[in-house]
């Protein structure tokens, strides 16, 4: 049940990854959200090397991501004008993202880099994740009303030059806010192999509030645009993307996806984000640890030997 | 013993009188030597590697009445290694600068008789280059010449007094991938004068040209010697997925993209129809 895969030059047990790649895609589907954060520990832990699971997992990111916008355009719940300038953005942050981690990988810091990323961007949204669902969970609990939400948008989205009419978001701002999110979100994509959906959602929906039925099919989009880009280049310039293990993940998760989409109509909203934020947290504060722990050998092998 | 195949190329090296008879099937009972073969001497590596285990087999012609020993040096192609080391500073544990290490390669394994200390001295070790300990593993980038107590070019390390943890970790973290070993008791004389030792590659074993040595020691000196070779390579659909991905990674990066939405598609049109 074992096989070789030819970039990561390890052999791994293939029905375990098929199985990791459902659960993902399950997690993925129900949570609607990439689900990048999650596979590339759990990859890590299976003994794939750190650099060849985050480029090869980026592509899982693509497939999932696919299927998803396909449906939400359908729908027309797709921003696509919003999608294609963040997606602009998400080209140039994964260009830098990419070259970043080379030069990581060189300092020997990539690992460091990773782990810090992982503490502070999950830590801080599955924590205010969790505090804003369990609020509303409690509120709803007590039968308190809604506290009234702040409906206006930072007034500096309107100050900056550039302005755009983004119909289906109903939004006319700028367009740096969209461009610069989208620049931030690559990056993360390179460096974390994650679509960056955990980051892209509550910014779209509290800081540009755009129209929350364009949220998720945009953020997709624009995550599609950014992670293929991210394989793209992570295979051209690092030769890092395992075709053999990116093929196991997505068959598995194509179809975990679909069944995590069915299941999400049975949880309300707050309940799955505090799921969510459960999770989240947890995989932050894990991948954090190393920075605290003391380690088994204080000597690690960097990865990556400067060629020639 | 098991049933052996038909020798490969065994190579008789440094005999110490001349040869008379050459005919393999003729035994050369005068003169002391060795003679060794592999059960394999291509390792393919394909979807289904585990890594593989490979028989090294051999005979010692001894006439005389001086025990000797045999020592299996198995080395593979040289992989430099950049090694970081992890220290805290103000409760977090940081990675140092890297060091490159050169000359390491990226498979060694010896077997002998008995620990080798106790086979040959240090100084006849270390000229051989025989022994995990014995490794000309350098970092040539940090050294630096001065001028020390009056003497001109004296070589000195960078890294300092730490100089040798650095090096013993190289290789202790190799060992902990299986790519490095030392068995003391690797080599079992089957029968007389007849000898085998495993040779166990690990699935990370790197691909190339490995060099196999038989060494054979008669109070503490070396008295013989035979090289064999044996290669590992990827073949079938694994080496032309590397290959690809070596050759043309820009082409690849996008194929990979291209099947990546197009499972995506096909899945959303199944399950819509379901």
């Amino acid at each position: 049940m074992d096989i070789y895969l030819p970039i990561a030059e390890v052999s791994v047990n293939w029905p375990v990854l098929v199985l990791l790649g459902g659960l993902v895609g399950f997690v993925s589907g129900l949570f609607g959200i990439g689900g990048g954060f999650l596979m590339a520990p759990i990859l890590v832990v299976l003994g794939i090397p750190p650099t060849v699971a985050v480029a090869s997992q980026a592509s899982h990111v693509v497939a999932s991501s696919t299927s998803g916008v396909i449906s939400y355009s359908s729908r027309g719940a797709v921003d696509f004008r919003m999608g294609g300038i963040m997606a602009g953005g998400g080209i140039l942050g994964a260009l830098v993202g990419v070259e970043l981690f080379r030069w990581l990988r060189l300092l020997g810091q990539a690992d460091l880099v990773v782990a810090l990323a992982y503490l502070i961007f999950l830590g801080v949204i599955g924590t205010l994740m969790l505090k804003e669902s369990l609020e509303q969970i409690l509120r709803r609990r007590r039968g308190t009303p809604a506290p009234r939400k702040q409906r206006r948008r930072p007034m500096w989205l309107y100050g900056l030059p550039w302005r755009m009419k983004f119909p289906k978001s109903g939004l006319y701002i700028s367009a740096i806010p969209p461009l610069a999110l989208g620049a931030g979100v690559g990056i993360l994509s390179a460096i974390m192999g994650v679509g960056g959906g955990f980051i892209l959602l509550p910014v779209m929906l509290y800081v540009l509030r755009m129209r929350a039925s364009v949220v998720v099919g945009t953020s997709l989009f624009q995550i599609i645009i950014t992670t293929a880009m991210t394989t793209v280049l992570q295979a051209g310039r690092n030769q890092t993307v395992d075709i053999v293990l990116s093929s196991l993940l997505l068959f598995g998760g194509v179809i975990g996806a679909q069944f995590g989409a069915r299941l999400s109509g049975r949880f309300r909203a707050e309940e799955l984000r505090a799921m969510l934020g459960v999770i989240v947290l947890g995989v932050g504060i894990y991948m954090g640890l190393e920075l605290f722990v003391r380690p088994s050998d204080l000597f690690a092998i960097a990865p990556g030997v400067p060629e020639g | 013993m098991q049933d052996l195949p038909p020798p490969p190329p065994a190579l008789v090296a440094e005999a110490p009188a001349p040869v008379l008879a050459r005919d393999p099937s003729v035994a050369t009972g005068r003169i002391l030597r060795v003679s060794a073969a592999l059960t394999d001497t291509e390792v393919q590596v394909d979807s289904g590697f585990t890594g593989a285990s490979i028989v090294l087999y051999g005979a010692v012609f001894n006439p005389t009445d001086t025990p000797a020993d045999v020592v299996v040096v198995v080395r593979g192609p040289d992989a430099p290694v950049r090694l970081v080391r992890k220290s805290q500073t103000a409760g977090v544990w940081l990675n140092s600068r890297p060091v490159l290490f050169e000359g390491a390669p990226g498979f060694y394994m010896t077997s002998s008789t008995r620990p080798l200390s106790d086979i040959a001295n240090f100084g006849q070790l270390r000229r051989l280059g025989v022994g995990l300990d014995h490794l000309r593993i350098a970092a040539p980038e940090e050294r630096s010449t001065v001028t020390r107590y009056g003497v001109r070019d004296v070589v000195v390390s960078r890294l300092g007094e730490d100089y040798l943890d650095w090096r013993r970790a190289v290789i202790r973290l190799r060992e902990k991938e299986g790519l490095y070993a030392a068995d003391p008791q690797g080599v079992r004389f089957v029968d007389n004068g007849l000898f085998r030792a495993e040779v166990v590659l690990p699935t990370s074993a790197p691909t190339g040209t490995y060099q196999a040595e038989v060494w054979l020691f008669q109070d503490g000196e070396p008295v013989s010697s035979a090289e064999l070779e044996l290669t590992v390579e990827k073949v079938g659909i694994e080496r032309g997925i590397y290959e690809f991905a070596q050759t043309r990674p820009w082409t690849y990066g996008i194929l990979c993209v291209i099947l990546a939405a197009f499972t995506g598609w096909t899945a959303s049109r199944v399950f819509r129809r379901n």
